[in-house]
């Protein structure tokens, strides 16, 4: 269809072929639905006796209204949007990957053991991290793969354990044979050298990372719509029986969705460590697994909708600090306003067939 | 006290918050809908539990506001998935990130409050079994109730006419509704309840266990929760069992250390996932038919 | 072209539509709050920042370094903000950025772990005077202090090899930092020092404050016949309830937690940090501060010994008075050799003086009598 044909029957509620009507009132509930989540989240917050006027432009001065607060908002999107990425790419063929939080880990831990163990020269330390990034990332959903396509064990199930199990890997390593020797007997690793560190494109927590993100989106979008790779991809997801009786080697498209979203989401751990942190510790990730589950979902798996709930989230995490800082409010006061968004856009779309109905 | 007992006691005193949220869940999801909130529940219990107590000086109050309190939780859940028909994952992250932020926003003032916890009781004479007698018979109300509620659900879910239902609706809400059931009503029943029950193991830590009130008390406790459903294979029984093993981990794990045997913690406490990997592996065929299939539409990747 | 928005997404582009007016009409207005971070005279208005790893009325480490932040409250020409529950990450940048958005020019990042995130964005905001409690490093702008709590811990050690009937204690920490090793290290001195036999269990939790975990922990140290507990961790309150259900006694510690334990209590080490806090931000503010890595002990006020419980014999409590006395002297050495570590090794060898403190912030080991490992 071509674009204006396209815009058009999107006003007027015609069908755009296999993907349904797409009624303006559609837009209209939503937009109502994310007011009632803000009304919500005002009604608690005068419950305990705050302002929350001044909660909602505490929270948004200090992610849009300053240019601090933009940039972290950004350095938010970086593991958000890479860690949504990590869902949406095998969600494209019909897997559920709630994985992405230990993928992140071990991409984290590989890329740790690259900079600092390789011994590879300064030019090389990143480009080397970031490789070993993705096959921590991609190994480690590797498994998850092997797991549902031999073992015929399911794939959300057996990503969400491995989360735990990544997390106390990286765990013992910190607090074992990593442990900085000149630390104060402290769980982290060694500071990483310099040359390791990803160059910043602003401020100085804003790194190269974000242009991961952004071409990991485009990349996705690209192949999805112009390859056949991407076409066969997709029908894979749609319908698995069709797909292989029409020869689709289905098994593999699986096994190899899986691995490059671990990958992807296993580079999100190496921007981390190379990006922020500097180091390899503990509590590295703050649900960023999950929260780009979340972001996937919330953008219906497609790049322009991941980088919009990106951005919300970003907005509302970093909003989080001037509530303590400002209001004296716990900063985990800003999951109730994500929760409530989440609740009323999961509320406000009614589309399965209804028990009993 | 010897080794072997120490360790079973601590079992039973660090399983105890688990294994109610493990059961509840069992019940939910034998109703064809799982709960990833239940780490929310589970927090939402413990607090409202906590300051039901400091306010009312009662912690038997208290427990019957953990009880309500996640059961409300997990009827959002309910809600959303039962009647709108969201996807099942992001409702329930949606719900443990909403518990997260409730608790620690309601809780906050309360961090510093002292409350009349809930005691122990050593049952006379039982309690003097050597071996046996601490590891059973010196806990408070609520590790004392939760075993013969595992044996309840399990008569429950297998041999009463409601546990048939129950698993019926967990089946196939198509097949239920000709039946003539209300599929509908039986699943909000069974995640409410189940949300109930984590919310009485965040009670337990909260008023037991260490009778104070922090932000994230559970410390991720009902994600564990939710991996030990899969590893019992949704039978209350194999989920109690589940959950003693998860608190002989923790428990051993601190044995071990006091005796300077140098197990790192971290490895042990991997083993609770990495056991239920197996076991999926293992018993996959059996795993397979245990499985509700009602399930299913949660792990198509559709929704 | 087809649909590049999801129908889910059509509330997304509201959202967007509202971020981007947002974004737009803060660029055009005045959004640049970067203050100026000059060092303040002490008497322009200066705004102080505290971090806290916990909460601030957590009955223990951060509700003590709280009472030094009211303390601060009380100045003329201050405003406080403060921040609970900061990770010891990078999140820990975030904040402080945040802080020094809004006016911040002294910082007092008050948990172990907050140094290194302080000595990075110290490096940003050289104008900013970075205070850091219980660090063992400094930068040009990131100075440390904290007290010699170990003397107060080697007291209460006292108390517990009198008071203990099985000879054996239990100490339940978070990390083998040095500070850590210190107390317990001076805790079973001290015990020693009056019964011979007694020994020190350790357990470690790998957390600054998880009471599930701590509970378990005395429990279990209990049902292994420790009889007196001891505590370096951020929230003792959970542990000496659950010494006192079990029946055992229990030393607290930053706080005077004796109200939780009215049979079992003991004493405990805790902190006074007003005086120090005070000192340290009229200096930042008269510009006479160097960096430095201050550390204070009982002598100067900063550790207390909290009152006894009824626990501890009148002879007792004589005893320690008497000790203390010698230590504020300086006639008495904690840590004067001989000094065997678990190994029977010599540490600190015999007839030599107690280290320097900067000297004794590198022990990294324990003392024999310790039973348990520090985890590799």
């Amino acid at each position: 269809m071509t674009v204006a044909a396209t815009v058009r029957a999107r006003f007027t509620g015609q069908s755009l072929g296999n993907l349904g009507p797409v009624p303006v009132s559609a837009l209209l509930r939503f937009g109502a639905a994310i007011a009632v989540a803000m009304l919500a989240f005002a009604a608690i917050i005068l419950a305990d006796g705050t302002n929350p006027l001044e909660t909602l432009r505490l929270m948004w001065d200090a992610s849009v209204g300053t240019d601090f607060g933009r940039t972290e908002v950004l350095v938010k999107v970086i593991p958000f949007g890479l860690c949504a990425l990590a869902v949406a790419i095998p969600a494209r063929v019909g897997l559920i990957n709630v994985g992405g939080e230990g993928q992140f880990y071990i991409g984290a831990w590989a890329a740790a053991g690259a900079v600092l163990y390789s011994g590879a020269p300064g030019w090389a330390l990143i480009p080397v991290a970031f490789v070993a990034g993705a096959i921590g990332g991609g190994a480690w959903a590797g498994i998850v793969a092997l797991l549902r396509v031999k073992g015929k064990v399911n794939e959300a199930i057996s990503s969400l354990l491995l989360n735990f199990v990544a997390i106390q890997f990286v765990n013992y390593f910190v607090y074992g044979p990593w442990k900085d020797p000149d630390g104060p007997n402290w769980p982290f690793s060694p500071k990483f050298p310099d040359a390791a560190m990803l160059p910043m494109v602003y401020g100085d927590r804003l790194s190269l990372a974000i242009l991961f993100v952004a071409v990991g989106l485009v990349a996705l979008f690209l192949i999805l719509r112009y390859t056949r790779v991407g076409y066969e991809a997709r029908v894979v997801g749609g319908n698995p029986l069709a797909a292989e009786r029409a020869g689709i080697p289905v098994g593999r498209y699986l096994l190899w969705a899986l691995i490059i979203g671990g990958a992807v989401a296993g580079i999100a751990g190496m921007a981390e460590v190379t990006g922020i942190q500097g180091r390899l510790r503990p509590g590295i990730s703050v649900n960023y697994g999950y929260i780009g589950f979340l972001a996937a979902w919330l953008g219906g798996h497609r790049p322009l909708g991941i980088v919009l709930a990106c951005l919300l989230f970003g907005a509302i995490s970093v909003g989080g600090d001037s509530l303590q800082i400002g209001l004296d409010l716990p900063g985990s006061t800003v999951n109730i306003l994500m929760a409530l968004i989440l609740f009323a856009v999961l509320a406000g779309r009614k589309n399965r067939t209804k028990v009993g109905a | 006290m010897n080794f072997i007992t120490a360790v079973s006691t601590g079992a039973v005193r660090a399983g105890t918050s688990v294994m109610y949220a493990s059961l509840g869940e069992v019940v939910a999801e034998r109703a064809g809908i799982i709960n990833l909130g239940v780490e929310g529940c589970m927090l939402a219990g413990a607090c409202a539990g906590y300051i039901a107590t400091a306010e009312t000086g009662s912690p038997y109050i208290g427990i019957v506001a953990a009880f309500a309190a996640g059961g409300l939780l997990a009827t959002i859940h309910a809600f959303l998935v039962v009647t709108r028909g969201a996807n099942q994952l992001a409702s329930g992250l949606a719900l443990m990130f909403l518990g997260l932020g409730l608790t620690a926003f309601f809780g906050r003032p309360y961090v510093k409050v002292q409350i009349t916890p809930l005691k122990d009781y050593a049952i006379p004479g039982l309690a003097d079994l050597p071996y046996v007698g601490p590891v059973l018979f010196e806990h408070d109300v609520l590790t004392y109730s939760v075993f013969p509620l595992a044996a309840l659900l399990w008569w429950f879910v297998f041999r009463s006419r409601w546990g048939v239902m129950l698993r019926a609706v967990g089946e196939s809400t198509e097949s239920a509704f000709a039946a003539g059931l209300h599929p509908a009503r039986i699943q909000y029943a069974a995640v409410a309840f189940g949300g109930a029950l984590a919310g009485l193991g965040g009670a337990q830590i909260s008023l037991a266990y260490t009778a104070t009130w922090v932000e994230n008390l559970t410390q991720g406790r009902g994600f564990i929760a939710v991996a030990l459903v899969i590893f019992a294979m949704w039978n209350p029984l194999r989920a109690m069992a589940g959950a003693l093993l998860f608190g002989g981990a923790v428990a051993l794990q601190l044995q071990l250390q006091a005796r300077g045997v140098g197990v790192s913690p971290f490895l042990l406490d991997m083993t609770p996932y990495l056991l239920t990997i197996v076991v999926l592996l293992v018993w996959a065929q059996r795993g397979r038919d245990a499985f509700p299939a009602g399930l299913n539409k949660v792990f198509r990747g559709t929704g | 072209m087809g649909n590049i928005l999801p129908k889910r997404g059509r509330w997304l582009l509201l959202f967007a539509a509202i971020f981007a007016i947002g974004l737009f009409a803060a660029a055009c207005g005045d959004d640049d709050n970067s203050s100026s971070s000059k060092a303040a005279g002490s008497d322009k208005k200066v705004t102080i920042g505290f971090l806290y790893v916990g909460a601030v009325d957590d009955g223990g480490y951060n509700q003590a370094a709280y009472q030094g932040q009211k303390a601060v409250e009380k100045l003329p020409n201050v405003k406080v903000i403060k921040a609970e529950n900061v990770p010891e990450s990078a999140e820990a940048e975030r904040v402080m950025e945040q802080m020094i958005q809004q006016g911040a020019t002294i910082i007092f990042p008050t948990s172990f772990g907050h140094l290194d995130p302080a000595i990075k964005v110290g490096a940003k905001y050289p104008n900013v005077i970075f205070l850091h409690q219980g660090g063992l490093k400094t930068a040009s702008n990131v100075g440390t202090y904290f007290g010699a709590s170990w003397e107060a811990n080697y007291l209460a050690g006292i108390a517990a090899g009198k008071v203990t009937k099985t000879n054996k204690l239990g100490y339940v920490v978070a990390f083998p930092i040095s500070q850590t090793l210190l107390n317990i290290n001076a805790f079973q001195l001290g015990a020693k020092s009056v019964n011979p036999a007694v020994t020190t269990t350790v357990v470690f939790t790998a957390n600054w404050c998880d009471p599930a975990k701590i509970s378990e922990s005395v429990k279990n140290l209990k049902d292994q016949g420790v009889d007196v507990l001891n505590q370096h961790q951020d929230c003792p309150g959970a542990g000496i309830q659950a010494a006192e259900k079990a029946g055992i006694f229990s030393v607290g510690y930053h706080v005077d937690d004796s109200k939780l334990a009215p049979n079992g209590w003991l004493t405990a080490a805790t902190w006074d940090w007003t005086k120090l806090f005070v000192d340290l931000v009229n200096q930042v503010r008269a510009g006479t501060y160097k960096v430095s890595q201050i550390r204070q002990s009982m002598a100067d006020g900063v550790v207390k010994l909290a009152p006894f419980g009824k626990a501890v014999p009148k002879d007792v409590q004589d005893q320690i008075t008497a000790t203390q006395a010698k230590i504020l002297a300086g006639t008495l050495q904690i840590f004067a050799g001989p000094i065997k570590d678990q190994s029977g090794k010599e540490r600190i060898k015999a007839g030599e003086k107690q280290p320097e403190v900067t000297s004794l912030e590198q022990m990294d080991y324990l003392v024999e009598g310790v039973v348990g490992k520090i985890p590799q």
